[in-house]
């Protein structure tokens, strides 16, 4: 695949050095099979050289300054230094809502993403798939070109064809889409439904909030998004909905930032929300609530009517639930519950899993408007671009239309039914029941393969587009590189099927853009541009009644009961959703957030449902193999690796989908067991099942082999009222009951920095900031968006399930996820744990080359020039923060394949890879800090960079705001008051190393009737 | 009041009544003789084993230590629990040669030139896996402390630094000592070998020596040196080998028993290697007048004593961690013997500290196949005291979250196998070419070599002056 023409799409300017000869000598001798050059007989010297060549080469490829030929540009492009990245705005796109990012370009090359801090879904933060975008760009498994049936093709082959194809304005077309929120694109899509008068458009998501649509329409006669206020709740109860997690909610990132927004506690005068989480599976707003009750996925339904029909007795509006009973109806949750919602009238919110019925919405709608909380903390918005129906039984309807023949060209934007549509609606059947099958897509994917034109999809950081944030704001998504395989985006796409020819998309996207700004258009679309986001256009909040019909929706429903027997429940998976992000390797080999799990997907379930299936729910620990189930409903069958997760609803057992693919690419084929079989167009989300043990065994790489505390102090917690009591719960002292030894003796010598120790110790000059961290695990929730975002800063490699099966996982921070308390319903705890740059640092004394050391700063510096790799370093670290090149990852990762310049361009320049044999770890950033210091000393003179101007990858990137870092010599740095929070502890305080890192304790407010 | 003192007769240290021709013969014939095909069998096995090492190796080093089992938090597995039991295992020849020297105990001279070099094998095949287990090979000679123009030195905190010195100088000076205690008997075989490429060989290594009283002279203080030498060597080599782990701050590691407690199960170690050997070369080489029933009883009364210290030193653990009050501390010990490994546990207290027990029984004591059997369930159980204590430690150390079991590859057990391969090909050759025993030195303790002309009854007794034949070779 690596012929020149595809070189010559992505590398531009660059591509006459691509060709050079030195380059190619360069890509044969860098790494000549394994590592010949580095056996015995090359001297010191040409080591050096060879290493040398290679760095200035490397950097090259990682388009550092090249060394060798300097190109310079004929005409400089304004603001651009070389070696300094440049920021510019976009937004990617997620279903029907964009988050707003800000992307880091160095020398016209994308490498990392953050947050947007004015768009109201980001805040500056950002999710895991924000984060993990930048490698699906630089994924060399997208589809290079339009292929027909199957053959590759040229782009301009497709334009023609469609131009042909779709002269014929009476064609019976079908349009089946993604959904999507972008202005320019439903432009298109209305210009092409008038211009089409046969034409049917529906939109197919596998997961969406169509119940959460369809439940304001029963409740209030409207289709409305509902958008929760956590920032303004004093109470959260949520049934089943995991919020705060990108694959369960569309604008988790702006949730998680406004309910841990109510959980910063700074002194015991601050007051905390309370969080009640009713759920299946454990997550990790489960884990983050102050009481969690676990209830299997068909309960929940009844739950809430049950809920509902307590409340009608005090509050009206609720008549259609009163007299309403079930299992739950003297549940002692109703009742607190109840009581709890009502003294928090106006200011509570009550929310419910989109894989819920959309009586279920309905019901929680009626009690937030019978609570008072509509327009409060729970708005309703009106969608511009949602149709007046039922768009997932259109769907359906299209379906069964495009088998009876009733259309002769199908166009696919974006979905891949053919792996993730209902199983029963033989879709298999109604693809062939029609002509001509168009399928716009980034992979070459199941439903590319049975298309006759598969379209190759661009990357959003490489198109023009806009959209809608989840609350309506817009936003341009705007290019920061020219298209690596040429490919096209939706807008341009349906521009080619409308107009015959290609309209460029920034056309497109200004044309729609003319209708917004009235005036002073070129001034203002560069002022959206910058900005990244047009406030003004936010949705229009709907005020809402409860609709007339709403009894008689309602009175079929709430007498639903629960499934009895084991019910298996179709969610989303925590890394790859639906299946969209399978090829992506960040996300492939992040730990799932709550079992944490790498590279599959397994059957979640609790220990007491494990032993009544017939499996055995203790794990070894002394391997990685765990049972097999075979789970059939359907009349289908998957075989599936059995997980005994604590805490997991009895007779539930939870199954991801985006498994179990072939032919995707190299990250995702043959992972995992695509679960998507199990789901029919009725029942969606649960169903009953029927559950034995397979026999046989499976590997599962899990990063976390013991779960339990054992009675630990590495994670320390109290309830608000304790802490109120007892503000120092979470010194040593306090957990302990006596001090820390040796501290009696270290006050009498006055030092107050840690126990007595036998050498008089040096701390970093004062003239020198003093870099240190605070992780508040009262904002930590789990949610891995700091892992993801140091592997992108930081250039870390991904090493692949073997391998991580053997424990060699490479994250620089990992979040470990603690159960305390009962097994069958334990609480998780969250720690996210970097390194922790100890003062006095265990590591830095046993190397034996000096190769780690510590910095003037108070960083714990790697050297990996001078690392030889006795890993004594790592296993001193009491923290098992370092990590080691078992094997050569970074050959592995960033030269194999066919292209491996494409996925070296998302390495950070600034960032060495490390080489086989060296050991590595969290550096606090020093990139950044250091581009910090150099810029606080150009400007100030000082060494030391004001507060904030130095942020780390992780701490950027977290929507919990739970990572403070800072100077420690500036009294008044948000760390220094971090630090001086009472709930302040470092882990590990009585071996005297001194971590820079520390924790805020955690803290629940708990009801003390349920406590 | 009166009583009778009896005198009691030491037992005589070569048994057999043998003269010092006879010596000479029995010892360096073996050399003589024309190489038996048995010890080309050996040679074959040993050979294909020390392929399988170099084999081994080769893989290591192109692929990286990740071939290992190794991972976080066992960042350190059967390279570095090889490297302590071998170099345990050579504790052996130096404690009989330099201390047992100097207290003067006659009956090492039987041993001691075999130990030595048992000694010698065991400490190279200790020396490859601190070198292989680096994850950079190529750049290893950075731990030495060599000029260069950046004035970068090695880091002399790091107990890794210091076993690189302890354990080269502890080879030096063993390897010194072992050829300056050769070089009699090299004289012995020069003048004894036909061969004229032999006499050129034995003869280089003999340095010329005559047996004149001034090289006596200056052997026997050259000698004396060395042992004073090698003496404290004995003591801090395995005292740095421990500081490995007592320096840092694992549980499990951080011990100041580690000295003590390493020197004492190195000496068992070695002790039992050199029993395993022993008793297959002299029924081999028909060497049980010189390498008697006698010499196994001592060496398994410090089979005894050091197995108990050891035991002494895993009850003295578990009591300091109780009595620390060290919460991390309490927990290694309580997972070690009850935990993922405790399997290791109770194969490591089986062997080392219940079998030597049994010598508490003089018949036991004296029984050369039972002595042979607990030898080797000694070196067992010593190398899983390091597996022990290197593996369960790392595992399950501080933060429960990063726990992780630890298991070996196919690699880490060829490697190891591997090793013996090296051992025994050294050893081999060494028993084919060197005298196992240290001619001159047995002569001295001979009967003969102390000759009084009284007898026990104080009746005096001629002489006997016999002049020896020249040397023919036995038909």
């Amino acid at each position: 695949m690596s012929d020149q023409s595809n070189q010559t799409t992505y590398w531009k300017s660059l591509n006459e050095l691509a060709q050079n000869k030195e380059y190619k000598n360069f890509v044969e001798r860098e790494f000549p099979e394994d590592a010949t050059e580095l056996s015995d007989q090359v001297s010191r010297r040409s080591f050096l050289r060879v290493m040398g060549a290679s760095i200035a080469l490397a950097g090259f490829a990682s388009c550092r300054k090249p060394i060798q030929k300097i190109l310079p540009y004929s005409r400089q492009p304004e603001d651009m230094v070389l070696g300094e990245p440049l920021f510019y705005a976009t937004s990617m796109p997620f279903q029907d809502s964009v988050t707003g990012l800000l992307v880091t370009n160095v020398e016209g090359r994308p490498n990392k993403i953050e947050g947007n801090e004015i768009h109201p879904g980001s805040n500056g933060r950002t999710s895991i798939y924000n984060q993990a975008s930048i490698l699906g760009l630089y994924d060399q498994d997208r589809s290079r070109s339009p292929r027909q049936n199957n053959e590759p093709t040229t782009k301009d082959d497709f334009v023609s064809f469609a131009a042909e194809h779709f002269s014929d304005r009476n064609r019976r077309i079908l349009f089946i889409d993604e959904a999507n929120s972008s202005p320019t694109y439903h432009r298109l899509k209305s210009e092409t439904l008038s211009e089409f008068p046969n034409a049917e458009w529906v939109t197919y998501e596998p997961f969406s909030d169509r119940n959460a649509i369809e439940g304001t329409q029963i409740a209030f006669g409207q289709r409305l998004r509902t958008v929760n206020h956590y920032d303004n709740a004093d109470l959260v109860v949520t049934l089943d909905d995991d919020f705060m997690s990108p694959h369960a909610h569309r604008n988790s990132v702006e949730n998680s930032v406004k309910l841990t927004s109510r959980r910063k506690v700074e002194s015991t005068e601050d007051m905390m929300s309370r969080i009640y989480s009713v759920e299946n599976a454990y997550t990790n707003t489960g884990s983050y609530a102050d009481h969690r009750l676990r209830l299997k996925s068909s309960q929940i339904a009844p739950f809430t009517y049950a809920l509902a029909a307590k409340l009608s007795e005090s509050v009206s509006g609720l008549s259609a639930f009163s007299g309403v009973t079930n299992e739950f109806s003297n549940h002692n949750w109703i009742n607190t519950l109840a009581s709890e919602l009502l003294s928090n009238r106006g200011n509570s919110v009550i929310s419910v899993g989109l894989d819920h019925a959309p009586e279920t919405h309905a019901a929680v709608a009626a009690m937030n408007v019978a609570l008072e909380n509509s327009g409060n903390t729970v708005t309703y918005l009106s969608v511009p671009f949602l149709n007046d129906r039922d768009e997932y039984n259109a769907f359906l309807n299209a379906v069964n239309d495009l088998k009876a023949g009733a259309y002769d060209t199908l166009v696919m934007v974006g979905t891949n039914i053919a792996f993730n549509a209902p199983a029963d609606l033989g879709l298999a059947e109604a693809l062939s029941n029609v002509e001509t099958k168009i399928h716009l897509s980034d992979y070459v994917d199941e439903t590319s393969r049975v298309s006759d034109w598969h379209v190759n999809r661009a990357h959003f950081i490489e198109t023009w587009g806009d959209g809608h944030s989840f609350t309506g704001e817009r936003s341009i998504i705007q290019p920061q590189i020219l298209p690596l395989f040429d490919g096209l985006s939706e807008v341009e796409f349906l521009s080619i099927l409308l107009n015959g020819e290609l309209t460029s998309g920034y056309e497109l996207v200004q044309n729609t853009w003319r209708d917004v700004i009235a005036s002073d258009f070129n001034r203002q679309w560069e002022s959206v541009l910058h900005d990244g986001v047009h406030l003004e256009s936010a949705y229009t909040q709907v005020p809402v009644s409860i609709s007339g019909m709403f009894s008689d929706s309602m009175s079929s429903a709430i007498n639903d009961e629960s499934i009895n027997g084991i019910e298996i429940s179709i969610k989303p998976d925590a890394r790859i959703y639906d299946g969209r992000f399978a090829n992506n390797a960040w996300l492939m080999e992040l730990p799932e957030p709550m079992t944490k799990i790498t590279w599959d997907n397994v059957a979640l379930m609790s220990a007491a449902t494990a032993e009544k299936i017939g499996i055995d729910p203790e794990r070894s620990f002394k391997n990685n193999e765990v049972p097999l189930v075979r789970i059939t409903a359907q009349g289908e069958t998957i075989e599936i690796a059995a997980w005994v997760s604590p805490g997991h609803a009895d007779d539930s057992i939870t199954l991801t989908v985006g498994y179990g693919r072939n032919n995707i690419g190299r990250v995702a084929d043959g992972v995992g067991v695509n679960t998507y079989p199990l789901r029919t167009s009725q029942e969606m989300f649960f169903q009953t099942a029927n559950v034995e043990p397979a026999g046989g065994t499976y590997e599962i790489a899990c990063v976390q082999d013991h779960h339990s505390l054992e009675g630990r102090d590495m994670i320390r917690t109290a309830t608000l009222d304790e802490y109120k009591e007892n503000p120092d719960f979470a010194t040593y002292e306090s957990v302990h009951g006596y001090e820390i030894p040796g501290m009696k003796e270290a006050r009498a010598e006055g030092d107050e920095r840690g126990p007595i120790s036998l050498f008089e110790e040096q701390y970093g000059p004062e003239h020198q900031p003093q870099w240190g961290m605070t992780i508040d695990l009262n904002s930590c929730f789990g949610c891995g968006v700091c892992t993801i975002a140091c592997q992108a800063e930081n250039n870390i490699p991904v090493i692949g399930k073997r391998e991580v099966g053997r424990r060699r996982i490479m994250h620089w921070i990992r979040t470990d996820r603690y159960y305390v308390g009962d097994a069958d319903n334990p609480t998780a705890y969250h720690q996210p744990v970097p390194c922790m740059h100890c003062e006095l640092a265990p590591c830095e004394q046993v190397c034996p080359v000096a190769a780690t050391t510590h910095s003037e700063d108070g960083i714990n510096q790697m050297t990996y020039n001078r690392c030889i790799g006795t890993r004594y370093c790592a296993n001193n670290c009491p923290f098992k923060v370092r990590r080691f090149n078992f094997f050569n990852y970074t050959k592995e990762y960033l030269t194999s394949g066919d292209d491996p310049e494409i996925i070296q361009m998302a390495m950070n320049p600034e960032v060495t890879v490390r080489f086989r044999g060296v050991i590595e770890k969290c550096t606090y950033c020093v990139q950044r800090v250091n581009r910090g210091k150099i810029k606080a000393k150009i400007a100030t003179g000082s060494r030391k960079p004001e507060d904030g101007a130095v942020k780390t990858a992780c701490q950027q990137a977290c929507p919990a705001n739970a990572i403070s870092f800072g100077d420690l010599t500036d009294n008044n740095s948000e760390v220094s008051i971090k630090k001086r929070n009472d709930r302040n502890y470092v882990m590990l305080e009585e071996i005297n190393v001194r971590p820079r890192t520390s924790y805020l304790a955690r803290l629940t407010n708990k009801n003390p009737e349920l406590a | 009041m009166s009583k009778t003192y009896e005198y009691v007769p030491e037992p005589a240290l070569v048994k057999g009544n043998h003269d010092f021709k006879d010596i000479t013969a029995m010892v360096t014939d073996i050399n003589l003789r024309p190489t038996p095909t048995g010890w080309y069998i050996a040679f074959a096995i040993s050979s294909l084993l020390l392929t399988v090492l170099l084999g081994s190796i080769a893989y290591l080093f192109w692929q990286g230590t990740g071939i290992w089992g190794l991972n976080s938090p066992a960042g350190w597995g059967w390279a570095i629990i090889n490297f302590v039991w071998w170099v345990g295992i050579g504790h052996a020849g130096t404690l009989i040669s330099a201390i047992l020297f100097l207290f003067r105990q006659g009956w090492r001279t039987a041993i001691n030139r075999f130990a030595e070099a048992m000694t010698i094998f065991a400490v190279m095949c200790a020396g490859i896996f601190p070198a292989i287990h680096v994850g950079r090979i190529w750049v290893i000679y950075w731990v030495f402390p060599v000029p260069n123009s950046m004035a970068m030195w090695p880091n002399f905190n790091s107990p890794l630094l210091w076993d690189v010195f302890a354990v080269s100088t502890y080879f030096t000076v063993s390897f010194l000592f072992w050829y300056v205690g050769l070089v009699p008997d090299f004289a012995t075989i020069r003048d004894r070998i036909k061969s004229k490429f032999g006499k050129l060989i034995y003869g280089t290594f003999a340095l010329g020596w005559r047996g004149s009283n001034r090289h006596w002279w200056n052997y026997e203080k050259s000698y004396m040196i060395l042992a004073g030498l090698a003496t404290p060597l004995v003591l801090s080599v395995h005292t740095i080998v421990s500081f490995d782990f007592a320096v840092s701050i694992i549980p499990g590691w951080h011990t100041t028993i580690f000295p003590p407690y390493f020197v004492a199960g190195a000496v068992f170690s070695g002790f039992a290697m050199v029993l395993t050997l022993m008793i297959i070369c002299r029924k081999i080489y028909g060497l049980e007048d010189i390498m008697t029933v006698d010499h196994i009883e001592k060496m398994n009364i410090i089979i005894l004593v050091t197995g108990s210290m050891v035991g002494f030193a895993y009850a003295m653990e578990f009591f300091i961690a109780w009595y620390s009050g060290v919460e991390y501390e309490k927990a290694i010990f309580i997972l070690r013997a009850t935990g993922p490994y405790a399997w290791a546990y109770w194969i490591m207290l089986t062997c080392n500290v219940f079998s030597p027990q049994f010598f508490w029984s003089k018949k036991l004591r004296r029984n050369v196949a039972f002595t042979f059997f607990i030898s080797i369930v000694v070196n067992i159980g010593m190398w899983f005291e390091r597996f022990v204590i290197a593996v369960t430690s790392l595992s399950t150390d501080y933060l429960p979250s990063s726990w992780g079991y630890y298991s070996p590859t196919f690699w880490d057990v060829a490697t190891y196998i591997g090793t013996f391969g090296l051992f025994f090909t050294f050893f081999l050759l060494f028993l084919r070419f060197l005298p196992m025993v240290a001619v001159a030195e047995l002569k001295g303790v001979l009967p003969q070599a102390d000759p009084h002309n009284y007898n026990d009854k104080g009746e005096y007794v001629e002489p006997v002056v016999e002049i020896p034949e020249p040397y023919n070779k036995p038909s």
